[in-house]
């Protein structure tokens, strides 16, 4: 440390942080169950896993879906974690 | 040692927020900590590199059977159906780290990351070949052409590219069998994927450890940022007292330490001050250092310069650099916690040293609680301890318990799903599948009996006895026929016991007719 950080951005709207963790999972995971379910059958998928469940073809698509985008989103709030500037998280400990 | 001269970096890029990342070069140092780190070093990297050797029950002591889809474990076989072990270890792994984080810091990252163990081993050939921190400092100014240069950075990249094959091909030996690897080697009989898989984990070490280095704890990892979320007061820390150091300066021998003169500790606020001005406006020897955390402070802080201290005044901290430049992760630790540091100790064994060498106590960095470095007391026994604590007990004895009482049998049925039932001579007939897994290292011999069934039906054609190889899983054929007038859809329940009935598993399906 010698010298202040120069700049220091403040914390964007929450909305834009938001946004910009959900959308473009959002976006990568349609494209993701798109080719996914382009050549894999739900139905096909299910009897290879869980025979057992009442999975229906519509059901299928749904649940890959949200999967990908639980991932993707996970992925993106990582970035986010790290892209989150020093000054956010890196200061004394609070009082007790 | 105030009079040693100190190294002189010569990379004289101005530290700053949009520079590239300088490259830190950890000064070597001796004591307490160090001795930990190395004997961390030798424990961990010992598994990794000598478990792969030793054979337990006739086979890999821990060997991750992707092909069969087993693990291995030291006479323990995890399954696919095992997965809530994994689970539950990694949940063990998730509630150990934040236990130990709150109560004694980032214990993990300076003794047990992977990171920071291939690091030091990285560093440890760095220095055998390239010598000291100066030494390495100029050599690094060298052109390639100069035969010094390539002899000594030569030899460090042919010993790190070694070591890093070594480690990819340890790693993929968990994977495929490690002895059968080696002895493929020569004449090379590698699989093509083995092959990659050893290239891309040396690959990935050679980097990690040889060149990123301090920039994944800073820039990858997350653990490093959630810090504060685990850390409070009562946290032992790797911290410099501020009351007993500042304000900072070199002085002859002979002035005592501060616990035995008359200035004795500075109130807090005072002392926290002085380090943020001294932090504002760094020495010749603090800026040289290129020292480059990035620490937050009070925005009410004063950054005016300090005036100059008369010998009295100063406290124990003779700023000799000699924290900043041990550092692996290239902060100044008297500015306070700070997220870069792994809380790898090797300041407080400097620090320790050099108040050795000026005969004062030792201590002015040193392991403590934030409320101890501000002079109050600490309370160790505190909720996040107990809850964490209790959690972490309870898995661990839930895990003890489940692996030691699994059932050495799993059994699975399947209907036949081409067709729902079929009438014949005998009467109705239902098939079915089962699928028997023995998960132990002894042949199983087992019944199939139906317990819950319509009136009058019985499993035909299958052996009085079952036996099921060890480790294997075997996929029976069954069928199930009820009587003719059998209507509609009836519970089944197919139960598998041993001889002495000790294992005993069932499972349930249905048995259709016709409407």
């Amino acid at each position: 440390m010698s010298a202040p950080a120069p700049f220091d951005h403040p914390p964007r709207p929450m909305a834009q942080r938001v946004g910009a963790i959900l959308w473009p999972s959002f976006f990568a995971a349609g494209v993701a169950t798109m080719v996914f379910f382009a050549y894999v059958d739900p139905l096909q998928l299910r009897d290879m896993t869980f025979p057992d469940l009442p999975i229906s073809r519509t059901l299928g698509y749904t649940l890959g879906f949200f999967a990908f985008w639980f991932a993707t989103a996970a992925s993106s709030l990582f970035t986010w974690i790290l892209l989150r500037p020093a000054s956010r998280y890196n200061r004394a400990l609070p009082p007790d | 040692m105030a009079n040693k001269k100190i190294d002189i970096a010569l990379d004289t890029g101005t530290p700053g927020m949009y520079v590239s990342e300088s490259k830190v070069y950890p000064r070597e140092v001796s004591g307490r900590f160090n001795t930990l780190r190395t004997a961390a070093v030798f424990w961990l990297l010992g598994m990794f590199y000598v478990f792969p050797w030793i054979n337990w029950d006739g086979r890999q002591s821990v060997l991750f059977d992707l092909p069969a889809r087993k693990f291995h474990i030291f006479g323990l076989t995890f399954w696919p159906q095992d997965f809530i072990f994994l689970a539950m270890a990694l949940m063990i792994a998730a509630f150990a780290l934040f236990f130990f984080t709150a109560l004694a810091g980032r214990l993990w990252c300076g003794y047990a990351c992977p990171q920071t163990v291939w690091t030091e081993t990285f560093l440890w050939i760095e220095r055998w070949t390239e010598g000291d921190r100066a030494k390495r400092m100029k050599l690094d100014q060298l052109p390639w052409s100069n035969p010094e240069r390539l002899r000594r950075s030569g030899s460090k990249h042919v010993l790190w590219l070694v070591f890093a094959l070594w480690t990819g091909f340890t790693f993929v030996g968990f994977f495929s069998p490690i002895r059968d690897l080696a002895a493929r080697l020569v004449p090379f009989q590698w699989g093509g994927w083995e092959t990659f898989w050893v290239l891309f984990y040396s690959l990935a070490t050679w980097g990690n450890a040889g060149f990123l280095r301090e920039q994944v704890c800073k820039y990858m990892c997350p653990y490093a940022r959630f810090q504060s979320a685990m850390f409070d007061r009562n946290t032992l820390l790797i911290a410099y007292d501020p009351r007993r150091g500042e304000p900072r300066g070199s002085r002859r021998r002979g002035l005592a330490s501060v616990l035995e003169r008359a200035r004795g500790l500075l109130p807090l606020a005072v002392a926290e001050d002085y380090a943020v001005r001294a932090a504002f406006n760094p020495t010749a020897a603090v800026t040289r250092t290129g020292a480059h955390g990035t620490i937050t402070f009070d925005r009410s802080a004063n950054h005016e310069p300090l005036p100059k201290f008369e010998p009295e005044q100063l406290g124990d901290c003779i700023d000799c650099t000699l924290c900043v430049q041990v550092c692996p992760t290239g902060i100044d630790i008297r500015n306070g916690l700070q997220y870069e540091c792994i809380a790898c100790g090797a300041c407080i064994d400097a620090c320790d040293a050099v108040m050795d060498k000026m005969g004062y106590p030792k201590g002015l960095i040193r392991y403590d609680t934030q409320n101890g470095i501000d002079g109050k007391p600490t309370r160790v026994l505190r909720p996040r301890i107990f809850v964490y604590g209790a959690l972490l007990v309870a898995l661990i004895a839930a895990w003890t318990w489940g692996v030691t009482t699994r059932s050495p049998l799993i059994v699975e049925v399947l209907r036949d799903r081409n067709a729902l039932y079929r009438e014949t001579a005998q009467g109705v007939e239902n098939s079915y599948s089962l699928k028997l897994v023995n998960k132990t290292d002894a042949e199983a011999r087992y019944r199939i009996v139906l317990e819950t069934a319509p009136a009058g039906a019985s499993l035909s054609r299958i052996p009085a006895e079952i036996v099921l190889e060890p480790q294997k899983v075997l996929t029976l054929p069954v069928t199930v026929t009820a009587p003719a007038g059998t209507r509609g859809r009836a519970p089944l329940k197919f139960t598998v016991e041993s001889g002495d009935g000790r294992v005993r598993k069932s499972v349930d399906s249905s048995f259709f007719g016709p409407i």
